[in-house]
């Protein structure tokens, strides 16, 4: 941006002018004539950043630009000579009367050099130090917001992803109804196929237990019928020959 | 007819199981047993019971002509098909759940679009270093001290941190 660039100022006006509008606010700056623009060091980002640098100035007090101003007419001593001069006549005219105030001022003056010269480095260095602080604060909230966003949109696409999936819990719904249909169907057939064999056997078994029955029955009877044949005559004889028989034994 | 129903689609349950949020997991795992029990079951029944032996049966069992009725009524009967009354529900659940996923989607990417102009408006910002107080109260509203509701300092309430 070419606003903050540093121009020479010709006239005395500007450079009070431009004091009392860096004072004062900081959008000010960008409305102001480029002219006025001093004490402003080479800034990028006007105007939203302030200066953080004073202009340059010669025995802590006179701005550069001011004895820049006398170089072109006067040469190099001409800004020391005017201000020379300008005390000299100040005093000789008596415009300014030495006085009590004067040795107050001097000591006023004095102490308030050496207060800034003493304690002024360690005080900018604290302020330096908090804005450090504060920045990297600020800083790090909004990388956590970031993050916090970048999470958040993968979330949603995560949750979109895993939507996108849905066709697997009904191809699984589906596929269990399925399964349960056949199972029934299978189950049926095996009823049938099961309840006509369970008849078929049932006449098996009937057949075979007749038989059994029929085969037990004649058993019994022709058991029956010889223990009836058998006449007392022949149990008589049957154990005679037992008896015969026991002896044979007993003698050998 | 068994082939043509069931494993129409294989299910590929580790795809599945990837995409299952995690507090419907248990859900996820009921459902898998459910279905795991069910094709144990069906892997356990036959496809088509044993056959009978009709010709055994035909020798040995004496009633005449019995065997040859129940053969030609075995082989006429018809197993009536299992109806699907739960197809229609599920069918229901899907389109139910398309319009959801419809509606979620859209909300969605609105969300995905706000987040994303916050990012943009956090990438774009004037640095914090440029930036005046007013702009960053203007950033984060919530910093700025309340002088009117808290009019001693610090002007916010210290109570409830």
């Amino acid at each position: 941006m070419q606003i903050c660039q540093v121009n020479f100022l010709p006239h005395f006006s500007g450079a009070a002018l431009s004091n009392v509008v860096l004072r004062t606010a900081g959008p000010s700056i960008a409305a102001a004539p480029k002219v006025c623009l001093l004490h402003t060091s080479n800034q990028k980002s006007m105007p939203y950043k302030m200066p953080e640098h004073g202009g340059k100035v010669r025995l802590g007090f006179i701005p550069e630009e001011w004895l820049q101003m006398f170089y072109g007419k006067t040469g190099v001593t001409g800004p020391y000579m005017f201000g020379f001069g300008l005390v000299m006549y100040l005093i000789n005219k008596e415009i300014y009367i030495f006085g009590p105030e004067t040795v107050h001022a001097t000591v006023a003056i004095g102490l308030l050099v050496y207060t800034i010269k003493k304690f002024g480095p360690s005080i900018a260095a604290y302020a330096d130090r908090q804005r450090e602080a504060d920045l990297v604060q600020a800083y790090s909230s909004k990388n956590a917001e970031l993050a916090n966003l970048a999470e958040a949109i993968e979330g949603e696409k995560k949750e979109q992803w895993r939507l996108e999936g849905r066709s697997h819990l009904f191809d699984a719904k589906r596929e269990n109804i399925q399964m349960q249909l056949e199972l029934e169907y299978r189950e049926r057939l095996q009823q049938v196929a099961n309840s006509v064999k369970g008849r078929l056997d049932y006449q098996v078994d009937v057949e075979s237990l007749r038989r059994r029955m029929e085969q037990q029955n004649m058993v019994q009877w022709i058991e029956e019928n010889v223990l009836k044949s058998i006449t007392p005559q022949q149990e008589t004889a049957i154990l005679d020959k037992c008896l015969t028989d026991l002896k044979g034994l007993a003698k050998a | 007819m068994a082939t043509r129903r069931v494993g129409a689609k294989v299910i590929d349950w580790a795809a599945f199981a990837e995409r299952v949020p995690p507090n419907q997991r248990s859900q996820f795992n009921a459902l898998k047993t459910k279905a795991d029990a069910l094709k144990a079951k069906l892997a356990a029944v036959p496809e088509k019971p044993p056959a009978i032996n009709w010709d055994a049966y035909k020798k040995t069992v004496p009633v005449a002509g019995l065997v040859d009725k129940f053969q030609k009524e075995f082989e006429a009967l018809k197993v009536p098909q299992p109806k699907d009354t739960a197809s229609v529900t599920v069918e229901g659940q899907e389109k139910d759940m398309d319009n959801k996923v419809s509606k979620f989607v859209v909300e969605s990417n609105n969300r995905i679009k706000q987040y994303q102009d916050k990012i943009a408006a956090l990438n774009n910002m004037v640095p914090f270093e440029d930036m005046t107080l007013e702009e960053y109260f203007e950033m984060y509203p919530n910093s700025k001290p309340n002088k009117e509701k808290y009019p001693w300092w610090p002007h916010f309430p210290v109570w409830e941190l």
